[in-house]
């Protein structure tokens, strides 16, 4: 059977899985094994299934427990587990609360401090999804009751919570640096520039806004005095201590990637402990929390690493390489091309499902023009952190609206975040267009 | 007309899989294009850790297997893996190559395994580059922080180094940040990862290699195809030795000249501190004997064939001249 | 009893959670302070990475918290919706019965052949597929008996909610 008709086959019916309310990982990985077991049982040339179980069942094996069976892979329950272990040890609140004491006077200060707020709880957490529903729970109540405009108040958070990947640690550059063979340590040091230029494009955002419509963002009436502003930004030192950890560690050469992550959760929960802030039931939460997030992630990656198999045998991957090398494309093209299909990904897939797919066909194209993948890591992480902000499948929006419940409708979030989106393109062509906001931190290492 | 898939969990470039293309390009040669391959490269079928289930399973009827992922199943082969004295790429790979093909005991155990032996590779002799410091004799391992891999880092962790573990692609950055001293590791690696970048020395210890990888293919399949292209299968694995010989000893010479341009001192070890090391690793040497015995294999005799095989062709090598430089 | 059986295992998830990372912690500690190591961390944490992953499955099933795309579903009538959530559930059974074949020969073959992990101490290859079998096997038999239940529902007239719940803060 030719494999390129049997690709072509198997692309259509996970995406009709899909549509039909099939979990992500269920319909990757059975179309995955239904269509092994084809190639399989035809390989020659008529139809003999018996010859097709054991190389079927084994390559749906060794693809899935393989990427369970990871040492570096360990970062990501690692770092899931330090956001919820920060967020119990009130570690996360006192973070917003510093931000939120400090900018109160600024017109629209608490959304941006919501948004600051993500930005420092991203330094300590390696999800997005985990970013916006923690801050959304701290956050969205509070603006709402302020008086708030509705959109504003849960879009700002929304776009926030995408600073989670970008900014290091990230679930996402873990993933990517393991599929792409590259330094996760330097994967981590490159987000931190672009994290933080994306930071200051929604707190743009949130100012023009409230620049324009006063009305959306009341001002904060009661009165903070500087001791108040000293006592809050002293109690933010947990989260401080965390971040330099992390990026401390890796780039003073005291521990790998991998070992920061074992270590801040340690030292989190030595933190909290001795703020008496954790109790041994609310990190025990916290884990269970961690275990069941942690399994929902990597069983779409060994649903998209079963199917990337798959792929593999149909030989469909290297023709659609060719083609677009034979097409000659320039660089900026090509750029554009990848970001565009990304972004069009990116509007229905989750992020990590998006990645283990499409990785294995862009990293060959990628060296072929002689990119960085360091750089184009980072293109990739910003581009799927559009996506989660994107309609109709936007996961920070969904999170958000589980959070504010019935009182703020889905397409309200989405139309907040159209001003938001605008910035986030804007500040994807500057990643694009200067390598160096990306490449200047890892570089300096040299 | 068939193609057969071929699994490799490494990247499409370098020596390695320069020679894989062209063990391909010679079975398709010899069977007059029946017999092709489609080569499966970065892991996209099966990661090094599945390799040998994976072929024998049938996901590919042939591809690489890297002994030390499996040191009981393919205990025969991992002799290739010892800290013997056996520097040389190309003598090693000859010898190695004879010993699969000629034990009788070792084709059993891999046919248990529905598996057959058709080549072997080699990532060529193990040396050790460090930053901020410099190993000139054997006692100048103890107390460092080093990347140690296989047997070599087990006999580097007796000499007192503190072994610490971490990917091959993050030892640049280890380096670099002084998270460990030294690491291990092959000179067209240290080349291709631009090491010598975050290297102030390299030491040549001429001591040995990791030459336990090579083809296998899946017995059924093997068994199935006719005489002719079963003798094309061997006769272009047993090329394999001279070929990639060739390459990874020219990329190796080249990487060497790389890391001077760069500044970094090249050490060559002295022989009495080499014999230090050789001594030390003896351990393993002896455990491995223990393991083959257990394994129901001579583990006695299968060593002595072969350092005979390794004395005969460095012999050769000696007398002749490397393949290509005749 | 199956839900008793998911909370252990999720706890046992959890224990390994902390187990990864005091490894971890321990061994960097070691290798800063007294420029020592524990050996073979890397095939431990690797061993306790199947168990955190895995051993959850069943729970993560349970709590329907596997994650689906809803934006054509969404408004479809209810009905439609309930059976799409049975189908998916049987997608799922179908997934994990050659991962649940596989895993089995893995556990079988690893006892015969005696595999062990290259390292300083030889660790057995077989604890972590057992783990790995079992966290299938548990969580199939989850799934087949939601199947169960879900058709039940429909049956019943009612309807299936399908929204992922937090884990009970008492699991
Ligand atoms: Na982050
Ligand atoms: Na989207």
């Amino acid at each position: 059977m030719d494999g390129t008709l049997i690709g072509i086959v198997a692309f259509a019916s996970v995406i009709g899985l899909l549509a039909i309310r099939v979990p992500i990982a269920f319909a990757l990985a059975a179309v995955a094994t239904v269509g092994t077991f084809v190639i399989f049982a035809f390989r020659t040339g008529t139809f003999a299934p018996e010859r097709a179980y054991r190389p079927t069942s084994s390559l749906v094996f060794s693809n899935s427990f393989d990427l369970i069976h990871s040492y570096d892979l360990s970062m990501i329950p690692l770092f899931v587990a330090l956001g919820h272990i920060a967020y119990k040890a009130d570690i996360t609140t006192a973070i917003y609360h510093a931000a939120r004491v400090w900018l109160a006077k600024i017109p629209g200060g608490v959304a941006m401090a919501s948004v600051m707020g993500c930005g420092g709880f991203s330094a300590i957490s390696g999800s997005s999804i985990a970013c916006a529903s923690t801050m959304g729970r701290i956050c969205c109540p509070e603006m709402l009751s302020m008086g708030y405009d509705k959109r504003l108040a849960t879009a700002s958070v929304a776009a926030g919570g995408t600073l989670g990947s970008l900014i290091p640690p990230s679930v996402l550059f873990i993933i990517y640096g393991i599929f792409t063979e590259t330094s996760i340590s330097a994967l981590f040091l490159a987000g931190i520039l672009p994290g933080l230029l994306s930071l200051a494009g929604f707190m743009l955002v949130i100012w023009i806004w409230v620049k324009q419509k006063p009305q959306d963002a009341p001002r904060y009436e009661g009165e903070i005095t500087r001791a108040e502003k000293r006592r809050a930004a002293i109690a933010a030192w947990p989260a401080v201590a965390l971040f330099a950890t992390i990026v401390g560690g890796i780039y003073g050469g005291f521990f790998t990637a991998t070992e920061a992550a074992a270590i801040s959760v340690s030292l989190a929960v030595a933190i909290g402990f001795a703020q008496r802030k954790l109790t041994f039931r609310a990190l025990w939460d916290a884990l269970r929390e961690t275990c069941i997030q942690t399994t929902s992630i990597f069983l779409i990656a060994a649903g998209a690493k079963i199917f990337v198999a798959f792929i593999a045998l149909t030989g469909v991957a290297p023709d659609i390489v060719q083609a677009v090398t034979d097409a000659e494309l320039s660089p900026v093209v090509l750029m554009a091309a990848i970001a565009l299909i990304y972004l069009a990904l990116g509007m229905f897939l989750d992020p990590i499902g998006i990645m283990v797919l499409t990785l294995p066909l862009m990293v060959p194209l990628i060296e072929t023009y002689g990119f960085d993948l360091i750089w184009f890591g980072v293109v990739v992480i910003k581009l799927l952190e559009i996506g989660l902000i994107t309609p109709p499948v936007g996961l920070n929006v969904f999170v958000i609206s589980s959070v504010v419940g019935p009182s703020v409708a889905i397409d309200r979030i989405f139309s907040g975040l159209v001003r938001f989106l605008s910035v986030d393109v804007i500040v994807l062509i500057i990643i694009m267009a200067v390598p160096w906001l990306s490449l200047f931190i890892p570089g300096t290492l040299q | 007309e068939t193609t057969l898939f071929y699994g490799e969990a490494g990247p499409n470039r370098g020596a390695r899989a320069e020679a894989t293309n062209w063990f391909a390009e010679q079975v398709s040669e010899k069977t007059g294009g029946e017999l092709g391959f489609d080569i499966q490269w970065g892991g996209a079928l099966f990661k090094a850790g599945a390799a040998l289930n994976s072929i024998a399973d049938g996901v590919a009827d042939a591809g690489t297997i890297i002994a030390v992922y499996f040191p009981q199943e393919m205990v025969a082969y991992g002799i290739a893996d010892l800290p013997i004295n056996n520097p040389d790429a190309w003598v090693g790979m000859r010898a190695t190559d004879e010993l699969m093909r000629s034990s009788e005991a070792i084709q059993q155990n891999l046919a248990a395994q529905n598996l057959v032996y058709v080549g072997t590779y080699t990532t060529s002799a193990v040396h050790i580059g460090c930053k901020d410091t410099a190993i000139r004799t054997a006692d100048d391992i103890d107390g460092l922080k080093v990347r140690g891999v296989g047997a070599y880092g087990k006999t580097f962790a007796d000499f007192g180094a503190n072994l610490v573990s971490m990917s091959i692609y993050d030892a640049y950055q280890g380096l670099d940040t002084g998270l460990i001293d030294c690491s291990q590791g092959y000179s067209y690696a240290v080349a291709a990862l631009k090491q010598q970048e975050v290297m102030d020395s390299y030491t040549l210890m001429n001591w040995g290699q990791v030459g336990a990888l090579g083809i296998f293919m899946n017995k059924q399949m093997y068994d199935s195809l006719p005489p002719e292209q079963q003798d094309a299968l061997m006769e272009a694995g047993m090329g394999m030795a001279d070929k990639l010989g060739e390459l990874i000893t020219a990329d190796n010479e080249k990487a060497i000249e790389t890391m001077k341009d760069a500044g970094v001192e090249v050490i060559e070890l002295p022989d009495e501190e080499r014999a230090k090391l050789v001594e030390k690793g003896s351990t393993y040497i002896d455990a491995w004997v223990e393991q083959a015995t257990a394994a129901g294999l001579d583990g006695t005799a299968l060593l002595a064939e072969y350092r005979g095989l390794i004395d005969k062709y460095t012999a050769e090598r000696d007398d002749q001249g490397y393949p290509w430089t005749r | 009893m199956l839900l008793r059986i998911e909370k252990l295992l999720l706890d046992l998830a959890a224990i390994a959670v902390i187990g990864l990372g005091a490894l971890i912690t321990i061994s960097v500690c070691l290798r800063i302070f007294l420029n020592s190591g524990i050996p073979d961390t890397v095939v431990m944490v690797r061993e306790l990475m199947v168990a955190a992953i895995v051993l959850p499955l069943a729970a993560t099933a349970t709590a329907r918290a596997n994650i689906v795309v809803e934006v054509l579903t969404q408004h479809m009538p209810r009905r439609w919706q309930d059976w799409l959530v049975v189908f998916g559930s049987v997608m799922g059974l179908l997934a994990l019965l050659p991962l649940m074949w596989a895993g089995w020969r893995e556990v079988t073959g690893a006892f015969e052949s005696g595999a062990f992990f290259f390292g300083q101490l030889s660790l057995p290859k077989w604890p972590g597929r057992v783990i790995f079998f079992f966290g299938i096997a548990i969580c199939w038999l989850r799934l087949a008996i939601m199947v169960w239940q879900d058709i039940a529902t429909i049956r019943s007239g009612a309807h299936i909610d399908a929204t992922p719940d937090h884990i009970e803060e008492e699991a």
